[in-house]
């Protein structure tokens, strides 16, 4: 099943990455179309978040390919890596917010340093990215002064003033309350629609895995271990797939 | 051994890159004023009392052995003024300057690399480096040059006024005999010493800030790292260097 390499936003092609005598991702091979709403699901420490960060040269494969919109990018010096980075926005486990800054300045980082504006003249997409994230009339605050649920947001806009087309999201609903949870996430999939960006989703969370996701892929041990839509993933038989759809499904039951 | 060795590449490609980002455009004048302004200023007071002090010990040291081996003082002037361009007022302000922006420099990239914070500039497709290392590396040197400069005229001045108080000397006569052991060539060497060793200090924090481990004892690890590599680099660039100029002399 292999796609056209114009449509593939994402190609991974037997992908390894070892730390020391560990190996976290075993040959990884994963195609994400463009515009697509990928989920990674798994067990702590399987290595979803390592997969996330080869994708973008933080961390380096130790074999394998890595194709972004076509290019191999897996052997690219760091500065010929950073262009690309830049149409690849990720928004962190932790919201890595510059917190000797607001956050409008935060946001408004990227723009000022490769575009050369002031702030005052990156000040509109400032506001425009606060918009999309449901967040107006903040860009004055102080980073550390909202709550963690806001910051994970201003995260978000920070990332999409440089305009990404591929969106990688590492566990975005952790440490959240339910209802930020469910904001967050649905605030995933309608900027996604909207902007039309590929998303690269990290989590636990199966439930939302199923509301959101275009595809699911489940790892276990670096390794894929099942892939598929939603419909196919509801009918797996492989026994991480059907604990995560039980705790699922137990989760809707609670609420 | 493996590790040494990949300690030293790393260091050194580090040093590379930080060397290259601050030498090309675009330059970040705002951010280096603010580094000069943070290391010059904040360290200044310390400075001051710091080798207001040791040429204090220094001159009545010096006094001391001197009456004992040669029964008079009358070279402490001269003693004073060498080894304090020399060695004491740029070596103790590197020092103290690594251990007062140094250690805050190493927690504060430390804590932005176990927060994401420096894979956050790189996910917008900027260098950490050219960002963080390359302003701090021009702050650092210009501040060293001029906190050197600073440095060893409060000391000197420091020795001068022990010696008029304690040594029964003359700011005169204390000026008189030191002025045949010393030149501006000293203090130019001084300044030399003092740009370089600050220079270090952000190469050393900003080294171990990057390869910070996750948590508080992650950061505190990488500060003290980073102060130890620093010290233990002044002190054997201080060797090179005072080599190098006693070719001069």
């Amino acid at each position: 099943m292999t796609t056209s390499s114009t449509a593939l936003a994402i190609d991974f092609q037997n992908v390894v990455k070892r730390f020391g005598e560990r190996t976290v991702l075993k040959g990884i091979n994963l195609e994400v179309k463009r515009g697509e709403i990928l989920f990674i699901l798994g067990t702590s420490g399987t290595g979803k978040s390592v997969l996330l960060k080869t994708l973008v040269g933080l961390l380096r494969a130790d074999e394998g390919n890595i194709l972004i919109e076509g290019k191999d990018v897996a052997h690219l010096s760091e500065e010929d890596y950073l262009p690309i980075r830049r149409h690849c926005g990720m928004v962190f486990q932790h919201p890595a917010l510059f917190d000797s800054m607001t956050v409008g300045q935060n946001i408004a980082f990227g723009l000022m340093k490769h575009e050369r504006k002031t702030y005052e003249q990156a000040l509109p997409r400032v506001r425009e990215c606060l918009e999309l994230v449901g967040l107006s009339g903040v860009e004055d605050r102080n980073a550390n002064e909202i709550s963690y649920g806001m910051q994970k947001r201003v995260s978000l806009a920070r990332t999409l003033a440089v305009g990404p087309r591929i969106l990688l999201f590492d566990e975005p609903t952790t440490g959240l309350d339910p209802i930020t949870t469910r904001q967050i996430n649905n605030l995933i999939r309608d900027l996604s629609r909207r902007l039309q960006t590929t998303a690269l989703v990290v989590s636990h969370d199966m439930e939302c895995a199923l509301e959101i996701a275009d595809r699911i892929i489940v790892l276990s041990e670096g390794q894929i271990v099942e892939q598929g839509d939603v419909e196919h993933i509801l009918k797996s038989k492989v026994p991480l797939v059907v604990d995560f759809l039980a705790e699922a499904k137990a989760s809707r039951g609670d609420a | 051994m493996n590790a040494a060795v990949t300690f030293v590449l790393d260091f050194s490609a580090l040093t590379y890159r930080s060397l290259v980002a601050a030498v090309t455009p675009p330059y970040r004048l705002r951010d280096v004023i603010r580094q000069i302004d943070t290391v010059a200023v904040d360290s200044l007071l310390i400075i001051v009392f710091c080798v207001c002090a040791a040429a204090m010990v220094t001159i009545l040291e010096a006094s001391f052995h001197m009456k004992l081996l040669i029964q008079n003082d009358s070279m402490v002037p001269g003693f004073a003024a060498m080894l304090i361009l020399r060695e004491l007022g740029a070596v103790v302000m590197a020092l103290l300057v690594t251990s007062r922006s140094g250690a805050g420099m190493a927690a504060e990239v430390g804590t932005m690399q176990v927060t994401e914070q420096i894979d956050a500039i790189k996910m917008l497709g900027l260098d950490p480096v050219r960002f963080i290392v390359a302003p701090r590396l021009i702050g650092c040197a210009i501040a060293g040059a001029i906190l050197s400069l600073f440095a060893n005229v409060i000391c000197l001045l420091a020795a001068m006024g022990v010696s008029v108080i304690k040594l029964g000397y003359t700011a005169g006569t204390f000026s008189a005999m030191a002025r045949p052991f010393i030149s501006a060539q000293d203090l130019w060497f001084a300044v030399i010493k003092g740009t370089v060793f600050c220079a270090v200090i952000p190469l050393f924090s900003c080294f171990f800030g990057f390869r910070c481990q996750s948590g508080a004892e992650g950061v505190g690890m990488a500060t003290t790292n980073a102060v130890v590599a620093t010290s233990v680099a002044i002190i054997v660039l201080d060797f090179g260097l005072s080599f190098f100029f006693s070719t001069f002399y």
